[in-house]
């Protein structure tokens, strides 16, 4: 696997950016799954998501955030305030969740006490919480709205030809990405869950021609690979709140376990769908990105959620689930409550943990959770 | 959950003890000092409310109204709906659905079951449903959920775009109960062009899930009666809150949650006129001479509330402000930006009922207009929002402070809230923030609520 991989998901002024900087590259950066990273793309600027990663408190964060609200935006704000994003030519706010929606404010209010720390293009963008034919006409305006804000500030132009490369070369992504799942339900599973999380975030965080041509290369390798390495150990699903570090997986899969397939958001939730072809780019951007699969701040699509899950389990031979919410998570939270009880119904090993987020998680505790879960199934540590 | 707290009906419960607190008044004066002596736990709370005279009898008799009408709703043939404070109840009522508005029911169950509702509340995590979550909802909810009410028949909201933890629990509910789910969306704009039609094609589609629901199609004649009965109580209210701007103030600060409690669940209906129309009445004549509208006459200081109230058990808050002579001059519960409401503001709705396109947009646009729909939908200083509204009521109010009570739960306020005190507080508004429950006082009691209060009258300066 290529170090830049591991790399550009555990730093995120990881040496690929940083040479796509020095070449005069720009940056926007997006905080939600909902964004159509093919606008900036065709903008040709990078998307980069944002991350909470190298913090080492939330002090900025709780400064301007409320006490109950979620440590992501907090760990968000945290990094925008030590100067780790100064990079970035411009960010995209997005009416995900309640905490993360509040970022945009707390984000503009900490650019006049930390100067620099606020990106030139600072954008709102709405995302509707349902899919009709109406809901998706209104994103797709959102959508344009985006781009020709891009192309306003940045002196820019997005043309429909760009628009088209970047969705092929995003939907190359995917489908990259969809092999690399595809090998992880083998019996042996040819790496790690961590190792595959690196491999996704760092696709979020490097241009997509560099990381497309070297996750290529990485597949091919992994098909040929034989050995044995995680055959046996317990196989995970991971799902709930956003993942966006190794941490986690990491003490899942200390505990002896292998995660072989997730539905989190930096995930699974990344390459899932297509942008298919269509008369409008719009509207077929749109129809990607407005997926009620992707979280539970979509109201009232718990059912498809929970067949994805069904599916997913399926498809991955997992040995149970492993359900997860950052703390004031109340959209994953609850919802990891109904499925805890309907898949306890449905004979389905699962377990549910509440944590902070990212490094910030209090891993003795999760590892220990995790330790009790796999004993459950007869296949934790001391079972072996 | 205690075998006493499951022997009875929720709202079966709310609904014996509101209709015999309001006949108690009925009674001589010997009579009625007796029967309080029967009934500790809420002889308290039935003092103050009959000890406002006329409103207070008429509250309780409302409420105890509206839940005789969730009580006969299936005897009756009628649907019912788990539904949101901030939606309008005149649709429901139009097609002959009756709404359980979750929030309000949960605060009835604060004020007279303080030992059960916090029992409801924990059944919720029992059922999955996350501490975390608002608690607003979680009260009465988790007596539904428990059995303890009949199961309703559907979910109809319009928090989505608002208000998450809302939002989220009615999602929860509907996959619980496994019944149909409606929701109206909102984008984060409140004005422009593609908001308006947002709010439009979601209102009419909302208007096909209630007729696929009920098996009936809307009745024209019924909505536009109910509206004009609406429009009726829509200018009372405007009425009463302008009387709010005088000095003294000579709105008693109960009236606040009794509109609250009432403008959602009887909008369109005798009822809410009758209450409306009592209050006014009380209002007038305390301005006429020139009496506050707390118990002694005397307004001392001024308080604008932010966000919403307090609702412990005996209504402390109230009382609070009422000893300290201090004026309660509203909150984002009973903003609802009629088209007279004087602080309107560069945006209003008008209720429209020539024809049935002029009415449903009437009410889409009223909808989005109904508290926390329009505030705190969109970055809290963009035009409209949240910020704009309270500087604005704030000049046209005159509070010596302003005052932020929520929960815990509520991720959305508490994410913007410190910002909005600073900018607040740089305006010249002394601002306090309460960090207790408002609807749970197992998080902070209310003795150190009040102590904080004090804290910050004392520190600045308000004895």
């Amino acid at each position: 696997m290529d170090p830049i991989f591991n790399e550009a998901a555990i730093k995120i002024q990881n040496s690929s950016l940083l040479e796509y900087k020095k070449k005069g590259g720009r940056v926007i950066g997006y905080v939600c799954s909902h964004v159509p990273e093919e606008v900036i793309a065709a903008a040709d600027m990078l998307p980069f998501r944002l991350r909470g990663i190298e913090i080492k408190s939330t002090a900025i964060g709780d400064s301007y955030f409320g006490p109950f609200v979620c440590s992501c935006p907090k760990a968000l704000l945290q990094n925008a305030g030590e100067g780790r994003f100064s990079f970035l030519d411009g960010a995209i706010m997005v009416q995900a969740c309640d905490s993360m929606r509040r970022l945009d404010e707390c984000w503009r209010k900490a650019g006049t006490d930390f100067p620099g720390s606020l990106p030139d293009f600072f954008h709102y963008f709405a995302v509707p919480h349902k899919v009709t034919d109406y809901s998706v006409q209104f994103f797709a305006e959102e959508i344009e709205k985006l781009a020709k804000a891009i192309e306003e500030h940045f002196k820019v132009s997005i043309t429909g030809q760009k628009l088209d490369e970047a969705i092929e070369i995003y939907n190359t992504t995917r489908d990259l990405l969809v092999q690399l799942e595809t090998l992880r339900h083998r019996d042996s599973p040819p790496l790690t869950g961590s190792e595959t999380m690196a491999i996704v975030l760092a696709g979020t965080a490097m241009p997509k021609s560099d990381y497309n041509k070297l996750l290529e290369a990485t597949i091919e390798d992994l098909k040929k690979q034989r050995a044995k390495t995680h055959a046996g150990k317990p196989r995970i699903l991971l799902a709930g709140s956003v993942v966006d570090d190794l941490t986690l997986i990491d003490a899942i899969e200390a505990e002896g376990a292998v995660v072989v397939a997730d539905t989190v958001c930096f995930g699974a939730r990344a390459y899932s769908g297509h942008v298919e072809k269509g008369d409008s780019r719009w509207q077929t951007l749109a129809r990607r990105y407005l997926n009620e699969q992707f979280c539970p701040r979509m109201f009232g699509y718990s059912n498809e959620r929970y067949e994805l899950i069904l599916q997913k389990f399926k498809d991955s031979k997992a040995d149970g689930i492993v359900f997860q919410n950052i703390r004031f998570c109340d959209l994953h939270g609850s919802e990891n409550g109904l499925f805890n009880k309907r898949l306890d119904k449905a004979g389905i090993p699962n377990t549910r943990i509440e944590r902070e987020y990212g490094e910030l998680a209090d891993e003795g505790r999760v590892r220990m959770r995790i330790g009790a879960f796999l004993e459950t199934l007869g296949r934790g540590k001391s079972a072996a | 959950m205690r075998q006493e707290l499951t022997e009875y009906d929720f709202i079966w419960s709310v609904n014996n003890l509101l209709s015999t607190a309001a006949k108690t008044a009925k009674g001589t004066p010997k009579e009625y000092q007796a029967l309080l002596k029967r009934i500790p736990h809420f002889a308290d709370l039935i003092d103050s409310m009959v000890g406002l005279g006329e409103p207070g009898i008429v509250f309780l008799e409302s409420f105890a109204e509206y839940t005789d009408m969730i009580l006969n709703a299936k005897a009756q043939g009628k649907k019912t709906c788990f539904t949101t404070f901030c939606q309008s109840p005149v649709i429901l009522h139009a097609m002959g659905v009756v709404p359980l508005v979750l929030e309000v029911l949960t605060v009835a169950g604060t004020l007279i079951r303080k030992s059960a509702i916090g029992e409801f509340m924990d059944y919720c995590l029992e059922a999955g449903f996350t501490e975390t979550s608002c608690s607003s909802q979680r009260g009465s909810m988790g007596a539904y959920l428990a059995g303890l009410a009949e199961k309703p028949d559907f979910v109809l909201i319009d928090t989505p775009g608002i208000c998450d933890t809302n939002a989220n629990s009615f999602a929860f509910a509907a996959a619980h109960f496994d019944i149909p789910f409606y929701q109206l969306n909102y984008p984060p704009t409140i004005d422009d062009d593609r908001a308006i039609e947002y709010h439009r094609k979601d209102f009419k589609h909302m208007i096909s899930f209630l007729e696929e629901q009920t098996g009936k199609k809307l009745n024209v004649e019924r909505l536009r009666e109910l509206m004009l009965e609406m429009q009726r109580q829509d200018e009372m209210v405007c009425e009463l809150q302008d009387l709010q701007r005088l000095i003294p103030n000579p709105v008693p600060g109960i009236y606040n949650l009794f509109i609250y409690a009432i403008r959602f669940t009887l909008a369109g209906l005798p009822a809410c006129t009758r209450m409306i129309d009592v209050m006014l009445k009380k209002a007038k004549e305390n301005a006429k001479a020139n009496r506050a509208g707390t118990t002694s006459g005397k307004e001392e200081k001024r308080a604008l509330f932010v966000y919403i109230d307090h609702y412990a058990a005996n209504l402390p808050l109230f009382n609070f402000l009422d000893q300290h002579n201090i004026s309660h001059l509203g909150g984002i519960l009973d903003r609802y930006y009629q088209e007279d409401a004087f602080y309107k503001g560069s945006t209003s709705y008008k209720t429209e009922t020539q024809t049935l396109d002029a009415m449903i947009d009437s009410l889409a646009r009223q909808n989005a207009h109904l508290p926390m729909v329009k505030q705190i939908r969109g970055p809290y200083d963009s035009p409209e929002m949240w910020l704009e509204e309270i500087k604005r009521l704030a000049e046209m109010l005159n509070p010596d402070m302003t005052i932020y009570s929520g929960t815990p739960g509520c991720r959305n306020t508490w994410g913007m809230v410190k910002l909005l005190v600073n900018d607040l507080e740089k305006t010249g508004y002394p601002t306090h923030i309460i960090n207790s429950d408002a609807f749970d006082d197992r998080v902070e009691s209310w003795e150190a609520t009040a102590h904080r209060l004090q804290e910050f009258l004392d520190l600045r300066g308000f004895n």
